[in-house]
């Protein structure tokens, strides 16, 4: 099944003008036709209804996700997608989105991609001995940059009570790929049509938290993660874990706290791959997650007018 | 989650006028060096609660996710959001979620009869 990853995410949410006011402080715009359409660069995103809206599907144990958009490749997957569902469940059209249920209770659809083609370079950093170097002139950072814009949707992690059976039907119905997996947790998960390390990761959990952990959008790089990142907890948002880079999948991560019920993470430069990659199995644990972990200060700096001890005085 | 060092100076300071705190509202004290609030007090049916901002489902984790905003849409109970737990604001009860029957830890204010707002173990500040 030629799948290309997530494109929107579909909310129903108790207080929709915090949900949406958080989304744009994060990075998103909202579409010019719907202002509770807020979207990544390339138009990948978020929708959000009320929580009571009664077109949305059902969703388990209170989760305010209520559907997951993928892309395909072509009608002809969708096609494929429709006859391979339809065995054994109910498929159906709504607005040119062809739309089921996983085997974990979750309402997924699938669109041919509506994704924009992105004509924008990722952060370089100048290394001695690297072909690839910002050209002379081009500054690695602008202090007071305008906004900073996600570029697109990437992943999405679900909590999922029966983790074989949410495992088998990505793998073996819609031919999704386990690139690496953490022992007695779950399995990162990469759709036939893209190379990215994951665009799900699996955790078995409790039927009490069957759920959704975080969904996150890919930035330009570490930097734009950073610094974001940064703005973000200025505004008064409160970061949960992070910054600090992944091992798995190598991403930059800054996970922060949400009103949607999960975290929500800000990403960057996550590792690509192809079916000739072999899984690897690590047991979870704080150094198997990540190579390193930051913590954030308020900016300071030694020198003259700094109080005795720099900002650690206080 | 590491322990903050300790912040001198702190002892016996008030945190608020209890005229700052209206009824079904809460509001985060004490932050540290992260931007994190150690502790939040919710006003409930008349009376103060004070908690300290550590979520049982994950030791130390923070519970709100905007600065203050520690309780459920509905404003009834008070709401971890990293997983949406959600607690009794008087009892500290886990009421559904994955602590679903642990607490959140009391932290014990003295209010003074011009109405000032304190912790009751001053040196409560240095070490939640
Ligand atoms: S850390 Fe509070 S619900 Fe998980
Ligand atoms: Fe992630």
């Amino acid at each position: 099944m030629n799948i290309t990853g997530l494109e929107t995410l579909v909310f129903g949410v108790e207080d929709l003008a915090a949900c949406r006011q958080y989304l744009l402080d994060y990075g998103l715009h909202a579409a010019a036709d719907d202002p509770n359409r807020l979207l990544a660069l390339d138009g990948s995103g978020v929708e959000l209804y009320p929580a009571d809206d009664a077109s949305l599907p059902s969703a388990p144990n209170g989760c305010q996700l209520r559907l997951a958009v993928m892309g395909v490749a072509d009608e002809a997957t969708l096609q494929a997608i429709a006859e391979e569902l339809g065995k054994d469940r109910e498929v159906h059209r709504v607005d040119g989105r062809l739309q089921s249920v996983d085997d974990a209770g979750f309402a997924i659809a699938f669109q041919v991609s509506r994704r924009q083609p992105l004509p924008l370079i990722g952060e370089i950093s100048n290394a001695p001995g690297s072909p690839i170097q910002r050209v002379p002139n081009q500054l690695g950072v602008v202090a007071g940059r305008e906004a900073i814009q996600p570029r697109a949707l990437s992943h999405l992690v679900y909590f999922v009570p029966d983790l074989a059976k949410a495992e088998r039907f990505y793998v073996e119905r819609l031919g999704f790929r386990v690139t690496d997996r953490f022992d007695g947790v779950g399995p990162f998960i990469q759709p036939a049509g893209s190379l990215e390390h994951h665009t799900h990761f699996l955790i078995g959990a409790p039927a009490f938290m069957h759920g959704v952990e975080h969904f996150t959008f890919h930035f330009g790089g570490p930097t734009e993660v950073i610094q974001n990142g940064s703005r973000f907890v200025k505004a008064g948002y409160q970061a949960f874990w992070g910054p600090g880079r992944h091992i798995f999948g190598s991403n930059w991560f800054w996970y922060f706290n949400s009103p949607f019920g999960c975290h929500v993470e800000m990403d960057a430069d996550m590792d690509l791959h192809d079916n000739t990659w072999r899984p690897r199995l690590a047991p979870l644990g704080a150094d198997a997650s990540q190579a390193f972990l930051l913590r954030r200060r308020d900016n300071w700096m030694p020198g003259p007018g700094t109080p005795e001890n720099g900002d650690y005085a206080n | 989650m590491p322990k903050s060092p300790t912040v001198p100076n702190c002892h016996a300071q008030p945190l608020c006028h209890l005229s700052e705190l209206g009824e079904g509202s809460a509001r985060g004290f004490l932050p540290d060096e992260d931007g994190q609030d150690r502790i939040f007090i919710v006003c409930h049916e008349g009376r103060l609660h004070a908690w300290r901002n550590a979520c049982p489902h994950l030791a130390g984790a923070p519970m709100a996710w905007k600065r203050d905003a520690y309780l459920s849409p509905d404003g009834r109970q008070v709401m971890c959001h990293a997983h949406g737990a959600r607690f009794e604001p008087d009892s500290g009860l886990c009421v559904h979620g994955p602590c679903l029957g642990q607490r959140l830890e009391s932290v014990a204010l003295h209010i003074s009869t011009s109405g000032q707002v304190s912790l009751a173990d001053p040196h409560l500040t240095c070490s939640v």
